[in-house]
């Protein structure tokens, strides 16, 4: 029997029915053969706020399950593009039809720390709106509330039998971290709600996480960007502590693959997947791309920044360029309520520059000795490693070749 | 110094005693979650209250960074149980840090835009210059005289309100005498807990005496969500009614040390007795956390509440931590004036029932009875 909406709503509530999910440990490790050599497989907690039926969150998501160097501890949902308990819907869904259904999915925060809809639409009003990410997520305007799940769009066709953890994401993601000491990588791939409660809870848990990805931030494109706005105050805790290394790919290289000639509008791409791939991905792409660009030829589609930010666990390579950087979050609930704000790691000694011709002999100590001037962080920003540059064609072919691969196999 | 924290480390082989209190059916279950200063303070006098109370059924003490750094309160009130004979009492070690609030911030915001005047509460707690770092546990003086050997739970503080709220629901009051990160942490794990939760009472915030208090500008976010989740009935105890009453006052010390019982009497002549007699211009302290233990025990003393909403500013800046009140009833405010409807809340902002009129002779009476009281298992 397939579960009726209501009864799907039902197992979400407080009273999730106890999982029958067979214990993530479970599962081989063995590569499957010829696999592309990528680096070496690595656990991974994914944290996404998985909008369905399709688009960045949830390419990244088919990407970590199709390459074989990933070990997926668990699936832990964060309101952010959508509600959380809609996108449990989806990722329940999606793992069994990809037949991954020995991945356990946690319910996590359902609200931002702080922010909420209504205020955010005054700060609108007060400050006016944002000109180049007008995107709200789960606090759009057409959206219902935390509790309304919609039906699943094809080729979904119905809700998953698949039931959702019992723990809560926060407590898994601090029991996963202990009880693998650095060994768990965390992809974080929406606003930072889970990760914040995570470290506030359990701050051993930070020298315990050899790697955290992040999406989020910008320099030129926007320094705005939803993942940070959607909940300044958790990407502030986030971004400042200690981890070994926080890796964050901001909005201005996710840009470049959508706009890349190479790719734009990767018509190309698509449809080699559309025809390439298995069940259910190429139906994905099929109706959620192909169809969609037939239907509007000259569509511009979304920038790729989660699918790169798995790149970045997957195949590391991909990144040409990164850089130490201090970064901060905004949180004074004002215009600028989740800008990001960058400093150099080595603001102290960078080199004078070359004075320009003419300049005065007084112009030349202020202007171009940055001795002259503080260009440090605030205290308590945090120091993080910033992806630059990245080698698109190997990005494309990764992207490709994981999604035509053969389903990864379930254990058992 | 630096010693090793392990005497904050769980100890499996501590279990409850089994002659616990009788006829718990009547008694007020109570979380008493504390910034818990030692050696003596507003915040270990509440603690000496509520343990000495016959009606309350103290389901666990929760510590929170602020007065002081947690290790070294969660050292103190261990110890306090011991002395107390209460070893009984669950200690939960919480947030050892604000959600976002950092000292190296605390201290620039100071630089910046200056101190908190003093009607606004310059204080710091451990945030302030002197204040040590979070690791750093001082030897306990006397009447503590070493570390205890009873230890904290390896649960947090946030985990254990959590499942002790969702066991007794409808039930458990909340007492929160710091700063409220461990509630704030509770309320964003687990929102089911808000409408189960019999009663917040929290020491915080001012509409005359100071715009604020330390327990809210130490961890404003926290604050924020606090305030703002919705609990079925808030009640707070702000400067303005703290200030009414001074420890000073009423010869209280001095009957205390009098009549108390080890080890109260000597925390009392030691603390309170003796720097008042070496300096009689001394300042005591106001009595927040009192009051809101008395609040707990008997609410009686007091002359009702305010119905209000509340607000916190979390700008980063000099207003940080600021507390904003309107009244509940702002609608009929001003009618058939032009400025009626004009008092409106801010749109988010929390429903706190304003603690007012404290019946100050009740107040001490309780208060030096309860101190005042056998203490059976006092040990020296």
């Amino acid at each position: 029997m397939t579960p009726t909406r209501r009864e799907f709503m039902k197992t979400m509530g407080a009273a999730i029915a106890a999982s029958q999910i067979p214990d993530a440990k479970a599962r081989a490790v063995q590569p499957s053969a010829g696999a592309t050599a990528l680096s070496p497989r690595r656990k991974v907690i994914y944290d996404q706020d998985l909008s369905g039926p399709f688009g960045t969150d949830l390419l990244a998501t088919l990407m970590m399950l199709q390459a074989d160097n990933i070990d997926l501890r668990g699936i832990t949902l964060v309101t952010g593009d959508a509600w959380m308990k809609q996108e449990m819907a989806y990722a329940l869904r999606l793992l069994e039809m990809m037949q991954r259904t020995e991945i356990p999915v946690y319910p996590g925060a359902e609200m931002p720390m702080l922010n909420t809809k209504e205020e955010w639409q005054l700060r609108q009003q007060l400050y006016g709106g944002h000109r180049l990410d007008p995107w709200m997520g789960a606090f759009n305007r057409v959206n219902g509330g935390p509790d309304a799940v919609e039906p699943l769009a094809a080729p979904y066709d119905r809700f998953a039998k698949l039931q959702p953890q019992q723990e809560h994401a926060v407590r898994f993601m601090v029991r996963t971290v202990r009880e693998n000491p650095h060994e768990v990588a965390i992809y974080a791939g929406g606003p930072l709600t889970n990760v914040a409660l995570a470290i506030a809870l359990a701050p051993d848990i930070v020298a315990l996480t050899p790697e955290i990805v992040v999406m989020g931030t910008g320099f030129h494109a926007f320094t705005n960007t939803f993942n940070m706005f959607f909940d300044p105050e958790a990407a502030r805790k986030v971004l400042r502590a200690p981890w070994p290394k926080l890796t964050i790919l901001p909005v201005d290289l996710a840009e470049e693959i959508h706009e890349d000639d190479e790719l734009s509008p990767m018509h190309r791409m698509i449809g080699e997947i559309a025809g390439r791939a298995q069940a259910p991905i190429a139906d994905l792409f099929r109706i959620h791309a192909v169809q969609a660009l037939q239907r509007k030829p000259g569509t511009r589609l979304f920038r790729m920044a989660d699918e790169m930010l798995a790149a970045q666990l997957i195949d590391p390579g991909v990144f040409t360029r990164s850089e130490q950087m201090y970064v901060d979050i905004c949180t004074s609930p004002g215009p600028r309520y989740g800008d990001a704000m960058f400093w150099r790691k080595d603001w102290q000694s960078l080199p004078a520059e070359a004075a320009p011709a003419g300049a005065s002999e007084a112009d030349r100590r202020v202007f171009v000795d940055p001795s002259q001037f503080y260009l440090g962080p605030p205290p308590s920003a945090g120091l993080v490693n910033v992806l630059l540059e990245a080698d698109h064609a190997r990005f494309k072919k990764l992207f490709v070749d994981v999604m035509t691969a053969p389903r990864q196999p379930s254990p058992g | 110094m630096h010693i090793s924290t392990d005497l904050l480390a769980h100890s499996s082989a501590f279990s409850p005693s089994s002659n616990a209190a009788p006829a718990a059916t009547e008694k007020k279950k109570l979380i008493y979650d504390q910034d818990h200063r030692g050696p003596l303070s507003t915040d270990t006098a509440a603690t000496l209250m509520l343990l000495q109370a016959g009606n309350i059924d103290l389901l666990g003490i929760c510590t929170v960074t602020c007065d002081m750094w947690a290790k070294q309160e969660t050292a103190y009130a261990l110890r306090l149980l011991e002395l107390m004979g209460r070893p009984e009492v669950p200690v939960f070690m919480g947030a050892e840090e604000p959600l976002l609030n950092t000292k190296a911030e605390a201290q620039m915001r100071y630089q910046m835009f200056g101190s908190r005047t003093l009607g606004n509460e310059g204080y710091l707690g451990c945030f302030a210059k002197n204040g040590g770092s979070r690791d750093e546990v001082e030897p306990l003086p006397a009447p503590y005289s070493r570390f205890a050997e009873i230890r904290a739970q390896a649960e947090s503080a946030a985990d254990f309100i959590i499942r002790t709220i969702r066991a007794n629901p409808h039930e458990v009051t909340m007492y929160c005498g710091g700063p409220m990160t461990n509630l704030a942490l509770a309320v964003m794990l687990a929102p089911d807990i808000v409408p189960i939760t019999r009663e917040v009472i929290f020491m915080g915030g001012g509409l005359h005496h100071s715009t604020s208090s330390v327990n809210v500008y130490f961890d404003a976010e926290a604050a924020k969500i606090a305030f703002r989740a919705g609990f079925p009935k808030f009640t707070l105890v702000t400067t303005d009614l703290a200030e009414q009453v001074h420890m000073a006052d009423d010869s209280k010390v001095d009957a205390i040390v009098d009549h108390a019982h080890a080890p109260i009497a000597d925390l009392f002549r030691l603390y309170e007795q003796a720097p008042q007699r070496a300096n009689p211009r001394r300042q005591s302290f106001r009595m927040p956390d009192e009051m809101m233990a008395a609040h707990v025990i008997d609410p009686s003393i007091f002359g009702g509440a305010d119905d209000m909403f509340v607000d916190v500013v979390t700008h980063n800046d000099g207003h940080y931590g600021d507390t904003s009140f309107w009244d509940a009833g702002w609608q009929q405010r001003n009618t058939g004036t032009p400025l009626a409807g004009q008092n409106n809340p801010a749109r988010k902002a929390g429903r706190v029932q304003v603690l007012r009129d404290i019946d100050k002779r009740r107040f001490r009476d309780l208060f030096v009875d309860l101190m005042t009281r056998p203490v059976p298992g006092g040990a020296r």
